[in-house]
């Protein structure tokens, strides 16, 4: 007799069967929707661990001796049970409902267990396939997730295809350090770093942080994920420990199913526009105009312009191209008993909105189970990447003449920026570089080899029928190298007598791996009213990054490598990290009416300035299901859980915060060494947060409507700052922890599912979600964190004992005010997905953002130029005459579209044309931000010129501007 | 399929996690990018020392070039016109505005000039707690980090003037207090004499290089001479007049020689070097240093000086309501060297010298080798005190313009005021001082 581990995460489920032969029953597992069978449905003899999955017929046989009630349970059904006694004779139809509650769904609750939806103490979103890249093509993994998750914050770096997304869930959580969540694939941590290029050393950006490069994250393909849980936050995160602050994301992609193999082939064309353009540059220009704002001497160029090219729209020029999109994959999953595989390709071709930029992405995976013996079940993940990104230039700079943003803020539309017959083209006369050269001739290329391999072994070590105990191991590593390659060429006006050109090559080698090993036991008491898992286990994460900067300048004419030119600088960066880790947890569950969990992690790492101090996280939960105690009687409400979570979490300071160190200087060619700015700090400790997070869960008419709802504070202790030290110490800056801050938010999420019958389903969600935080201690005066904003003139986010970490301080008159908030008021996302006669699949995702505000700094830019497009109105006339900060604050709400799609899938009789090879053809329409309603006056409202990394929101300077795309779909299934 | 003896599989995964469960002691953590400052507190050698000697040399220029440019403003010398509209507003007062206690302006200056202290402090601590070089060496190494740490707190006392600065910043966790400025020159006199005494027990050779910017100044004997034209300077500062003639004597002073020999700060293109920040591209926009009208409307007929230091401009450079003709033409390239100080100081600093103690013929002799090297005739105005401090101040302000000491000159002589300078803009004012930076205080 067979065992079938089909459903990993469910393992501890299944064990052995009880091997009394007193009579066999047979049965049959089928959807309630289309009575077509289930296969690999499990079905487990309530109160112990016995049980057996449906095959592929969806038929399942079952020994028992006595009365038994049999749990019946599937992904995306409503669990069923189902009162047997050996007696029985014949084969038992059990047909399992759509569950739109996902209450049965299984969710991750420790590092090796998991735990139905229905029994969980916190609230985990969980984020479908379906959800995620079923309604439209969706470019990158992180950007997929807004407004389908409670919690969630995103804010882009760029338009630029190819990524620069920030994810923030439940607020800020950390000032200097990483606010964005831990991302572990198939049990790998993946790198989610933003690696500059160096392209500010020709810019004159100001960090790193400036160059808007993409974020790792958008190396993985969408398309792959099967699944997608959301840890938001210490409450269900402890147990990740010190990297797990800012909240984990979980990825599980696609596995093989038994059974023969299918392939699936799907073809996405797709059409990128420009959102909105502000109008940079669109006044009503007469003489007069151009003689008031830029005197007499202008009216000439313009009226010369007039009479021979016209005045040009350069922001048309340079974002109103359409760029092409095509995405090809093609997927084959199957397997036998002992051995499934899922094999998947994606090609992603993306062009930008400004000619010669653009993304492309080629993803390859194969994930393969292996079932050795009855015993013993190996998985293999591997996934291979390669994209090569085009970014073009945007965002701030300074003098560098190469943001072509920048640029055009200060370009009249009477300047010619066009190259001559000899293709020479002009200085711009109005800034520091001529946007066209930049587009056509200069170079900001990414280029990114990736290999991600996850493994797994699990063990079944000893089992009876009421306890199991289980190995588990699971690791692996991701590597990558990262290229980037900056040109400029030596007859770019702003390069011509200083740099006289410029090359940057980064070589980036980047090698992490992790390891886990858990030993976790099952145990089923008081004849199987209470169920105890307990499991115990390792962790050990290494990072390593090696990071190779080359620039050169002075370059020979034509040139564009490296050794063509007179100078060359050379950097190169190591940064390796370990940590090292212990838990334990307990999980107890009676009878599925109280549920609870305690745990504990313990970490050290190298980051922390006693590499061998444990730092300890532990975490309780409670969950109590009122509906499933026998004296619950009221019908209506076949769910009501009230649940409460508490955790604790950390981070670490950045890579070498410790270190009181020399630089590198030279004089006259010999090398010498200087201190550098920052003073190690030897006393330095982890931030920590701990969070308290409560709710309520009910369901409500048979599973039609359930509401979730959670409210959550989170105290995150001892911040870490950078102080600055009295400079006649030596040294100006000292990384310390310094402050606490506090989050509280709340989060609802309603779904409905108001009509279910043959020729209409409607499933609703609506999700409403805001937070606030306080800084609730400061050991130092308020002070501008570096590189949050351009001084407090230009407004600037500004840390204040008392305030939120998000608010906005910029001069009124001279003095310091608050002018406002990054934070949002609050938001909400309303999703509905309908299917009409079968066959067509309407889908679409509303998402409000109120309030929050943005600093809009491109207008502060194309005003000082004389080139915004209101300034003849009021509004503008206003701004001009405000010299107080408030005039670059605007309301950063908005609503929109974010996705929407109409899907038809052909009836069985037009697929039968094709004599049986193919099964299904769906062919479709669908689009992303296809409409937005807001008072923004920028680009998009969800902007950030500094990158991802600490309090960067809401600072609007120039950016790629974001796109709306327009996709045709079709898919074929073999 | 062979079956897998569980017990021994389970025995083997245990023993590979007890393994990971003991071995994970992380080691101590040291900076795999750089040099750490601990691993000078014992027994540095030869190469770490002379890299420490490179780092100081290579650090006497951090900050030097928006110390020029602030005191050069406020002395109403230079306009620096780029982005930063603090350059032309925070610096002249405009509109009746202050300092900022926290701004580049500053900072730069003085946390460069300190950072460089930091690093002399730690070169003589490595001194002290090392076996590894001869005591005639170490006394080369100490000779040459006092010097430079004297000259880097003057610059500071230049700047913060009668706010005082402090002078023992040894211990980071226990700095001294703020000194007076009577005080910060004493202590700044005294170092330079302990490092002309230890230069003197310190051999016929340095144990390390300097950069060709101290050519003819890279030997224990000649270092000294650098030190005590250094020395020089500060008695003046300190009007000890009657010290200074001794001092030049024993520096590389020669009335008769060249006027440009010193030693310099020194630039070039190499990886990691600095090039000349107080280089500009001639004609460039937005980014120029404009030399203030009053300095050529007072120039002298025929001052080479003019010609040699600044260029007219065919566009007349204008920002903020300033305007200029002239741009600096002090440097002819981003690797032109910066004079340290140089044998014309020394002759200014002769005849002030001989002024100041009723010498007044012998100090018209020093002015006229100034004016005859910038093609001036010989002085013919009144040999009286007055007459001829006015015009030592002139040759002071045209030898040494834009070099930093237009500020100190004139305040040393209380005319640091709007009395005596142009105001270009009503409501500009004039600074006597630098305040005391925000993140200095106690």
């Amino acid at each position: 007799m067979k065992k079938q581990y089909l459903l990993l995460i469910i393992l501890f489920l299944i064990g052995s069967f009880s091997y009394a032969q007193d009579r066999v029953i047979e049965g049959q597992v089928v959807s309630a929707i289309d009575g077509l069978p289930l296969i690999g449905a499990t079905v487990v003899k309530k109160g112990s661990t016995s049980g057996v999955t449906t095959d592929l017929d969806g038929k399942f046989k079952l020994d028992i001796s006595k009365p038994e009630i049999l749990v019946v349970s599937f992904i995306g059904f409503a669990e069923k049970e189902v009162a047997v006694n050996p007696d029985t004779s014949g084969e038992i139809t059990i047909s399992l409902e759509e569950d739109i509650t996902r209450l049965n769904e299984v969710v991750v609750s420790g590092l090796a267990t998991s735990v139905k939806r229905s029994n969980l103490g916190n609230a985990v979103a969980t984020v479908s396939s379906e959800e995620l890249t079923g309604i439209t093509n969706q470019p990158t993994l992180d950007n997929a997730l807004y407004g389908k998750v409670t919690g969630v914050n995103i804010t882009s770096s760029s338009g630029a295809p190819g990524g620069g997304i920030a994810m923030r869930l439940r607020g800020v959580t950390s000032i200097t350090g990483n606010n964005q969540p831990l991302f572990i694939i198939d049990g790998v941590y993946v790198s989610n770093d933003e690696i500059p290029s160096g392209l500010r050393n020709a810019s004159g950006a100001n960090s790193g942080n400036e160059e808007n490069a993409s974020n790792r994250i958008a190396d993985l393909a969408p398309s792959d994920i099967e699944n997608i849980e959301i840890l938001k936050g210490p409450s269900a995160a402890a147990i990740y420990g010190s990297r797990a602050n800012a909240g984990v994301v979980i990825i599980t992609t696609k596995r093989g199913k038994r059974g023969e193999t299918q392939v699936n082939l799907s073809q996405d064309i797709g059409f990128s526009t420009i959102q909105r353009k502000v109008g940079i540059g669109q006044r009503d220009w007469t003489a007069a105009l151009v003689e008031s704002e830029f005197g007499a001497g202008e009216v000439a160029r313009y009226t010369e312009a007039l009479n021979g090219r016209g005045l040009v729209d350069y922001e048309e020029e340079i974002y109103g191209e359409t760029g092409l999109i095509s995405e090809t994959r093609i997927s084959a999953n199957g397997g036998s008993e002992n051995t499934k595989f899922y094999v998947g390709a994606s090609l992603r071709d993306e062009e930008g909105i400004i000619k010669h930029t653009g993304y492309k992405r080629a993803s390859i995976r194969a994930n393969i189970d292996h079932q050795l013996n009855d015993r013993i079940k190996f998985t293999t993940s591997s996934n291979f990447i390669n994209s090569k990104t085009q970014r073009g230039f945007t965002g701030n700079e300074n003098e560098g003449g190469l943001s072509m943003g920048y640029n055009m803020a200060f370009t009249r539309p009477w300047a010619n920026l066009y190259p001559d017959e000899f293709g020479n083209y002009p200085d711009n006369p109005n800034a520091a570089g001529n946007m066209l050269l930049v587009r056509d001739k200069a170079i900001n290329d990414e280029d990114i080899n990736r290999y991600i391999q996850g493994a797994s072994v699990d063990v079944n070590l000893w089992e009876t029928d009421q306890s199991f105990l289980k190995f588990k191991w699971n690791g692996g590593f991701d590597t990558y190298s990262l290229e980037t390659y900056v040109y400029v060429p030596e007859y770019h006006q702003a390069q011509r007598g200083l740099q006289n050109g410029f090359i940057a090559v980064g070589k980036n080698n980047i090698f992490n791996t992790n390891n886990q090993g858990f030993l976790v036991w099952d145990n089923y008491l008081g004849g199987g009213s209470l169920q105890l898992t307990s499991q115990v286990g390792y962790a050990y994460i290494t990072f390593s990054r090696d990071l190779v900067y080359n620039q050169a300048t002075q370059l020979i004419p034509g040139q564009t490598t490296l050794g063509q030119s007179g100078t060359q600088e050379l950097d190169q960066t190591l940064q390796n990290v370990k940590e090292f880790g212990y838990f334990a947890q307990q999980e107890f569950n009676y009878e599925d009416k109280l549920i609870g969990t305690l745990g504990i992690r313990a970490d050290k790492s190298t980051l922390n300035a006693d590499q061998n101090q444990f730092y300890y996280f532990p975490k309780a939960s409670l969950a109590l299901n009122l509906a499933n105690f026998d004296f619950w009687n009221f019908e209506l409400m076949n769910q009501l859980k009230l649940r409460a979570a508490y955790g604790e979490t950390g981070s670490s300071a950045g890579f070498g915060s410790l270190f009181t160190s020399f630089q590198a200087v030279n004089i006259g060619g010999s090398p010498g060494i200087s201190v550098g700015g920052l003073r190690g700090s030897e006393d330095l400790i982890p931030e920590t947060a701990s969070e308290f997070e409560t709710g309520i869960d009910m369901t409500l008419f048979d599973n039609k409507l359930s509401l979730e709802a959670s409210y959550y504070n989170r105290n995150i202790y001892d911040l870490i700052l950078q102080r600055a030290l009295q400079p006649s110490t030596g040294f100006g800056l000292e990384v310390t922890n310094l402050a606490d801050l506090q989050n509280q938010g709340l989060e609802l999420a309603l779904n409905a599912s108001p009509v279910q019958n043959e020729n209409f389903i409607w499933s609703s969600t609506t999700n409403f979600w805001f937070n606030r935080s306080k800084i609730t201690r400061m050991d130092v005066p308020p002070f501008a964190p570096a590189g949050s904003g351009f001084g407090l003139g230009l407004g600037t986010a500004f840390i204040e004992e008392g305030e939120p970490v998000t608010q906005l301080k910029g001069t009124k008159d001279g003095e310091v005010i608050t002018v406002g908030d990054a934070e949002p008021d609050f938001q909400m996302s309303f999703f509905n997905s309908m299917n009409f006669f079968k066959n067509f699949d309407f889908s679409f995702l509303i998402h409000v953002k109120q309030g929050g505000n943005n600093l809009n700094l491109t207008t502060f830019l194309t005003d000082l130029a004389g080139l915004t497009g209101d300034l003849d109105d009021q509004s503008g006339i206003d701004r001009i005459s405000n010299p107080n900060t408030e005039r670059f604050i605007e309301d950063a709400s908005y609503m929109r579209l974010r996705e929407i799609a109409l899907y038809y899938r052909l009836p069985k009789s037009a697929v039968n044309v094709f004599n049986g090879t193919i099964k299904t053809v769906k062919i479709g329409a669908s689009g992303r931000n296809l409409w937005t309603v807001s008072d923004y006056t920028g680009y998009d409202p969800e902007v950030s010129t500094k990158g991802g990394a600490g309090l960067s929101t809401g600072l609007d300077v120039n950016p790629y501007p974001s796109t709306k795309q327009v996709y045709f779909h079709l898919a074929l299934e073999f | 399929m062979k079956k897998f003896n569980i017990k021994s599989l389970t025995k083997g995964l245990l023993a590979f996690s007890a393994i990971l469960f003991f071995s994970c002691e992380f080691e101590d953590q040291v900076d795999p990018n750089n040099p750490s400052l601990q691993q000078y507190n014992s027994n540095a050698t030869v190469n770490e020392l002379n890299n420490l000697v490179v780092g100081i040399e290579s650090g006497m220029r951090n900050g030097y070039v928006l110390y020029v440019t602030s005191t050069g403003t406020i002395a109403r010398e230079l306009y620096l016109f780029n982005a930063d509209p603090r350059n032309t507003e925070d610096l002249l007062g405009k509109n009746g505005g202050q300092l900022d206690n926290n701004v580049f302006y500053l900072n730069g200056p003085y946390n460069g000039s300190y950072s460089n202290v930091k690093n002399t402090n730690i070169l003589l601590g490595a001194l002290d707690n090392t076996e590894l070089v001869s005591d005639q060496e170490k006394s080369g190494y100490r000779g040459f980090a006092n010097t430079v740490q004297a000259l880097q707190k003057l610059r500071v006392l230049n700047m913060l003037d009668e706010n005082g600065i402090r002078i023992d910043v040894a211990d980071p966790d226990d700095l001294g207090p703020f000194v007076s400025k009577d005080v910060a020159l004493e202590h700044i006199a005294d170092l330079l004499n302990t490092a002309y005494t230890q230069l003197g027990d310190a051999g016929s050779a340095f144990p390390f290089d300097l950069s060709s910017g101290f050519d003819d100044f890279n030997t224990p004997a000649t270092f000294a001479q650098f030190n005590r034209a250094l020395a020089a300077r500060v008695a003046i500062y300190r009007e000890e007049w009657s010290s200074v003639a001794g001092l030049l004597d024993d520096s590389f002073f020669d009335p008769n020689g060249d006027l440009g020999v010193g030693p310099k700060h020194s630039f070039s293109n190499a990886s990691g070097d600095q090039l000349n920040g107080l280089f500009k591209i001639p004609g460039n926009n937005g980014d120029m240093i404009v030399v203030h009208d009053s300095i050529i409307n007072n120039a002298e007929e025929g001052d080479l000086r003019i010609e040699r230091k600044m260029a007219e401009r065919e566009n007349a450079a204008s920002q903020d309501g300033l305007n200029g003709q002239y741009e600096t033409a002090l440097y002819p390239t981003p690797t032109s060297p910066i004079d340290i100080i140089r044998n014309e100081e020394l002759v200014l600093i002769s005849a002030e010298a001989k002024l100041q103690t009723e010498n007044i013929p012998g100090a018209i002799n020093d002015l006229d080798i100034i004016r005859e090297a910038a093609g001036l005739d010989p002085y013919s105005g009144a040999a009286t005190e007055a007459a001829v401090t006015n015009e030592l101040l002139r040759q002071r302000l045209y030898s040494l313009w834009a070099e930093g000491h237009r500020m100190v000159d004139l305040r040393r002589y209380g005319l640091l005021n709007a009395a005596n300078l142009p105001i270009d803009r009503a409501g500009d004012q004039v600074f006597q001082q630098f305040p005391v930076p925000l993140t200095e205080a106690d």
